[in-house]
């Protein structure tokens, strides 16, 4: 599915779309400010990586108002989040922990249900598996990759370059056929 | 910087120490739309009490869309306190005077995503969020005002009844003020904006409230009177390439600069927006920064400045300069 990076493959610059924690695992510190706090924990294939972060966000926020969401995959962590913003008030924060993907997944959700980026915050655990959206068929492929790969669009097998972009909107990277203008 | 030729349409003194007046295209027609929140600079030229020209900000409080005048409301300050003379020019101006201005310049704009606008004005800080009111009036926006004023010395409060349907909170004392700014910096959606506008000290207790209920910085948004409340400061002096020459107390770097016929990009002049941020040479002793717009890295570096509000501080030997670097 993957082909290696070549070496001639810039390292994509910092003031591209994709956040650092994409490129290796962060924990991003929680904010002491906020007043209620939703901890989702995308638990995923690898509990014992999750379970530590969130032990250190809940630690640190000892005291104020900590909802902990523990869901088993992104869709649910997408639900939970988007079932706590409805009522939400400002002074809100809400921290994810998981993989890069679901991270990035979640923090789309977030953006669409209002939040800042100054109200979110990621604990990063893996950054193997990226979601990559095809621009010629809409399907979402998902698959091991790091930026510049090329991969087979999982809706019409075009092979598609990871671009350095992610949409804030869907937390996708944007994936077009690598050698359309020689084919 | 292109410049607007305008007249005074009308004036309105109804409201004690507030002059609105009215602008208009001095050749008739439509004048440029703009932003809610933008501000007009006027040109203040030098007259009795003030020596140089002046270049003064007001907010712009009227319709915004394809307007066919202007119109602004100044607060009288009385150059015997310490006012640099612009809003004394302004009270003094008749029906038919000339005035000349920039077009509208915005850097207080309501954010297109919020879900929300929570606005609280102080004084003759109401002017830029009038504006505000009238858009979220016009597009059906969320909208919520609390507005300290002096009994009777309120400003714009048939438009804000208009504008609010009645729905909007006036006080007359900073601490009812603060006790329900309180309740409501609690109980607003995730979405909401804060604004505000007023007297420096009094967005700082804005801004302090905000932080102690949790709201991030990237929702408040501030608009400042700007350099009112700034010292007129020591002289100093400049060098510009080969060129060096002196800057008196109450002169800025940027009006300084201009006068010797550099063109520095500007906007506030105020020290808010960053237009006329200069790089600064080895040779400056040191930055009075003052700004609102650099972070405390850039500050701490010293090789740049705000050409607007920042000042040279002396060196140990007393000797106070700046290296312009253009």
């Amino acid at each position: 599915m993957t082909s290696p990076v070549t070496a001639s493959a810039p390292h994509p610059p910092h003031y591209t779309s994709v956040p650092d924690w994409t490129r290796e695992p962060v924990v991003q510190p929680a904010d002491p400010l906020g007043r209620v706090h939703t901890v989702i924990e995308v638990v995923g294939e690898d509990p014992a990586a999750t379970a530590p972060v969130v032990a250190g966000w809940v630690a640190g926020l000892d005291g104020r108002d900590v909802r902990h969401r523990a869901c088993p995959d992104t869709a649910a962590a997408v639900a939970a989040l988007e079932a706590d913003l409805v009522t939400a008030k400002v002074g809100h924060r809400v921290l994810v922990a998981g993989s890069a993907d679901a991270c990035l997944a979640v923090r789309a959700a977030g953006v669409r249900g209002g939040l800042a980026d100054d109200e979110m915050a990621f604990g990063v655990v893996s950054v193997e598996t990226r979601t990559v959206w095809c621009v010629h068929c809409s399907a979402a492929t998902v698959a091991k990759l790091a930026l510049d790969d090329v991969v087979a669009c999982s809706g019409c097998e075009r092979g598609l370059l990871v671009y350095p972009h992610v949409s804030r909107r869907t937390g996708r990277h944007l994936g077009f056929m690598v050698d359309a203008e020689e084919a | 910087m292109s410049r607007l030729s305008l007249v005074v349409a009308g004036i309105d003194d109804t409201v004690p120490d507030v002059r609105r007046l009215v602008l208009a295209p001095a050749d008739g027609g439509e004048l440029p739309s703009y932003t809610p929140g933008s501000h007009l600079v006027l040109d203040v030229p030098s007259g009795p009490g003030r020596e140089r020209a002046l270049a003064n900000a007001y907010s712009l409080v009227g319709e915004s869309l394809h307007p066919s005048s202007y119109e602004i409301a100044v607060l009288r300050c009385d150059p015997r306190g310490g006012a640099a003379g612009g809003s004394a020019w302004v009270h003094a101006l008749r029906t038919g005077d000339p005035v000349t201005a920039t077009t509208p310049r915005s850097s207080f704009a309501p954010v297109q995503p919020a879900t929300r606008h929570l606005l609280v004005a102080a004084g003759i800080g109401i002017t830029p969020l009038v504006s505000h009111l009238r858009f979220h009036a016009r597009w059906g926006r969320e909208a919520e005002l609390l507005y300290l004023h002096r009994e009777g010395r309120g400003a714009f409060i048939t438009e804000i009844d208009d504008l609010t349907d009645g729905s909007a909170s006036c006080f007359h004392d900073r601490v009812s003020l603060l006790a329900r700014l309180r309740e409501r910096l609690l109980d607003q959606p995730i979405g909401t904006h804060l604004y505000t506008c007023g007297p420096t000290g009094f967005m700082d207790l804005v801004v302090a409230e905000a932080q102690a209920a949790g709201w991030p910085s990237s929702r408040v948004h501030l608009e400042h009177f700007g350099l009112d409340d700034l010292d007129p400061g020591e002289p100093f002096d400049v060098t510009v390439g080969e060129q060096c020459f002196e800057i008196a107390s109450g002169v800025s770097l940027l009006e300084a600069m201009e006068k010797q016929g550099y063109a520095v990009p500007n906007l506030c002049r105020q020290g808010v927006c960053g237009e006329c941020r200069l790089e600064l040479g080895p040779a400056t002793t040191g930055v009075w920064h003052r700004d609102l717009y650099l972070s405390d890295d850039d500050k701490a570096a010293g090789d740049c400045a705000m050409a607007c509000v920042s000042r040279a501080l002396p060196a140990a030997d007393g000797r106070a300069h700046l290296e312009v670097l253009l």
